[in-house]
């Protein structure tokens, strides 16, 4: 599917570009969007080590299986084949991560997640049960404080920029919960892959 | 609320590390040791992912970059009319599954057009605060792994973001 959605995207862009008769800005959106995925990779690369550095000292000092038995009750509704502490804590921290603000180490967490999930799942091309709800869960996360948009807001001197915070929570779990319960229909059709 | 809130987001990441090496030094790991050997593996993921972010940067610049985005928003926009929503948010809910930072510069273009207060406005901005970049994390997350097919990571992305994206319209006409 990936291989017609994105093959299709750039033959789109060629088309319209075509139609508007400026191919130019075809190229040279695609030579700066290149460098810009660099550059987001550069940046990402030290958060990156960071957290996977400190990771490897809660994994040594045993923090990590501990995390994963505080939040096992939660997790096991939403996981209920999930054993593996090291998975359960790098969820769960993706999650906080979300959570607070931190976009940049929650994808660090989320792609350790995925990368222990792929193994659990036996590098299999077909997505576990446990991968589809753990995206559909970090794609509707809830942000306690939209700061990027908060700071749009106050700079645009808005009379309340904060009075987003309520609305921004509310919307996100209707969204989570309406995520969690199309997982869990389809759960219940193909307990497994 | 909101300050207590902030001052949460700000301190969470530096309590989360105070804990980590804490503990650590507590459980005597040789932390250092341990952050290089985690950082390696770390920079090494980046590595991995490097292609798809390449992938899915070109993609998304051939449709925004050309005019086909544009195109696509101006031919469904009745459909969205139907459901109540205002032409002004459109292009955000077009823009925010696919790319973050160029939907945050639609909705500073929205407040700015309509005031940041006003209906339009604060929707978008709930928007953005509620509803996430899903196609890209898809693509991204799944680039660490073996799948080639995303069963139904897809379509329950989907369906969360335009509940998300309606939620945001019907609560911020109301709160």
């Amino acid at each position: 599917m990936m291989n017609y959605i994105w093959g299709g995207m750039l033959l789109l862009g060629i088309i319209f570009s075509i139609l508007h008769q400026d191919v130019s800005a075809f190229t040279d959106g695609l030579m700066s969007s290149c460098t810009e995925a660099v550059e987001f990779m550069l940046s990402l690369a030290g958060i990156m080590a960071v957290w996977s550095g400190l990771m490897k000292i809660a994994e040594e000092a045993g923090l990590i299986s501990k995390i994963s038995k505080t939040v096992m009750p939660l997790m096991s509704w939403l996981f209920p084949k999930e054993k593996n502490p090291q998975i359960i804590s790098m969820m769960i921290m993706s999650f906080m991560a979300n959570i607070f603000g931190a976009g940049n180490s929650a994808t660090v967490f989320s792609l350790k997640a995925m990368e222990l999930l792929d193994e659990e799942n036996g590098h299999s091309p077909y997505a576990s049960n446990a991968m589809c709800m753990f995206i559909a869960l970090t794609m509707s996360m809830i942000q306690l404080v939209p700061i990027a948009v908060i700071k749009i807001r106050s700079d645009l001197s808005s009379a309340s920029p904060e009075d987003i915070i309520l609305p921004s929570i509310l919307a996100g779990l209707a969204s989570m919960i309406a995520s969690v319960w199309v997982c869990k229909i389809f759960e219940r059709k193909s307990p497994d892959a | 609320m909101p300050d207590f809130l902030s001052l949460f987001s700000v301190l969470f990441l530096p309590i989360l590390i105070t804990v980590i090496l804490v503990y650590g030094l507590k459980q005597k790991v040789a932390i250092y040791d341990a952050f290089i050997e985690g950082a390696k593996e770390g920079l090494k993921t980046c590595v991995d992912i490097l292609p798809f972010l390449i992938g899915i940067f070109i993609a998304i610049e051939a449709l925004t970059c050309s005019g086909a985005m544009d195109f696509i928003e101006s031919a469904v926009s009745p459909v969205f009319r139907l459901f109540g929503i205002p032409e002004e948010l459109i292009s955000v809910i077009f823009l925010r599954p696919i790319s973050g930072s160029g939907s945050l510069v639609v909705v500073e273009k929205v407040m700015e057009l309509c005031g940041p207060d006003s209906f339009a406005g604060r929707a978008a901005a709930v928007m953005v605060g509620s509803c996430e970049t899903i196609f890209y994390v898809l693509a991204l997350y799944f680039s660490v792994t073996a799948v080639k097919k995303m069963r139904h990571a897809f379509l329950s992305g989907i369906i969360g973001y335009f509940v998300g994206i309606l939620a945001s319209i019907y609560i911020c006409r109301f709160l």
